[in-house]
């Protein structure tokens, strides 16, 4: 199977790759896996306590090329988004811009799911209250 | 990639009508071969759907069906019956090869039950519910952090006697956990084998979740091998 242009941009240039602190209130930490192949992904943004923007991103994968070009753009997409607008961000868009096969749709799940659980976790830190995201606990 | 996992063979032989025993592929009466159209791996050795197989005993009942299906046994029958006996021979290869295997027979098992399993059918399977458990992710997250350690600094030409050490003793704690889920999944096929259409589905469910499971840890288990073997 052949990867696309964008994937392989990722892949060989990935963008933000690290570590936020984790332990500071302004982090959000996502770790999340793909039991079908075996994959961990850790997504963490640092947000503003006054204007809720998502000023930074890290990401840290441990998988295949896709999942990695998956969290790779997560992390450029969710800066700058305040941390509701990051939510919108869907796994079919993520597909789309990196023209995923079907068989590497999961890594774009995986991807979005990460971003929830980022979110869902620096929400919980900072008593943001929101039902919105309760199933995806990941914790 | 085939679909129709469906067991739907002629129950009697299309050459002289006996019904068909042993092995769906070959006539007992007759010896003639069978067309094999959507017959399942444990049809093609006559096997109910079980997980504990007699292995010796499957051995045995490959090479015979092999000796007797083989295409050269064929060479002056119909061009169909060339077919079927190529068609057979390929059948009965994969079917052994899936069955021998313990994990590739749960596998197999499940996806005819009709289990999402395994990369290919992970696009379809959308998340939450299989999300492996957290102690497990920060487990893995931090296995591959520290290879990737070891991987720098082999690459930058030391040896670091303490990394060396964590490696080992993370591949013998995997290598662990590894044997316990295989110990598990036998527990949970032997539930499979002796259950009934009210007690298999969560027997099934378990055995989908302790695969997930193994998935990670085998690829640990790689991993680690491939940084302490170079």
């Amino acid at each position: 199977m052949a990867y696309s242009d964008k994937v392989l941009d990722h892949y060989n240039n990935p963008r933000n790759v690290g570590a936020l602190d984790k332990s500071s209130d302004e982090v959000g930490t996502g770790l999340v896996g793909a039991p079908e192949c075996g994959d961990v992904m850790r997504l963490q943004i640092r947000v503003n306590p006054e204007t809720q923007v998502i000023e930074e991103a890290k990401f840290r994968t441990f998988g295949c090329g896709s999942a990695i070009a998956s969290s790779s753009l997560a992390t450029e997409w969710v800066k700058g988004k305040t941390v509701d607008e990051a939510l919108g961000i869907k796994n079919t868009d993520i597909v789309k811009e990196l023209a995923l096969p079907p068989v590497k749709i999961h890594c774009s799940v995986l991807a979005e799911d990460a971003i929830r659980a980022a979110i869902g976790d620096w929400k919980k830190k900072n008593h943001v209250s929101e039902a919105v995201e309760v199933a995806v606990a990941a914790k | 990639m085939s679909t129709t996992l469906t067991t739907s063979a002629p129950a009697t032989c299309w050459a002289c009508s006996t019904a068909l025993g042993e092995s769906p592929l070959l006539c007992v009466a007759c010896g003639k071969v069978q067309p094999t159209t959507s017959l399942d791996y444990f049809h093609a050795f006559a096997l109910a759907r079980k997980l504990q197989i007699d292995l010796p005993g499957l051995e045995r009942e490959f090479h015979r069906l092999s000796r007797r299906l083989h295409p050269d046994r064929f060479a002056r029958a119909t061009p169909q019956e060339q077919e079927w006996s190529l068609a057979a021979t390929a059948l009965l290869n994969d079917a052994y090869r899936t069955l021998r295997d313990p994990i590739a027979r749960v596998e197999y098992l499940l996806k005819l039950e009709g289990l999402e399993i395994g990369e290919e059918h992970a696009g379809v399977n959308k998340r939450a519910d299989r999300q492996p458990p957290a102690d497990l992710l920060e487990e893995v997250f931090e296995l591959n952090m520290q290879l990737e350690e070891m991987r720098m600094t082999q690459k930058m030409g030391e040896s670091d006697p303490s990394l060396q050490r964590d490696l080992k003793s993370a591949r013998t704690k995997f290598e662990t956990l590894l044997s316990e889920v295989d110990n598990d999944l036998a527990t949970q096929g032997r539930a499979w084998d002796e259950g009934d259409a009210a007690t298999r589905p969560a027997a099934a469910k378990a055995m989908a979740a302790l695969l997930d499971r193994r998935r990670y840890l085998r690829n640990l288990v790689r991993d680690v091998n491939q940084v302490l073997g170079a």
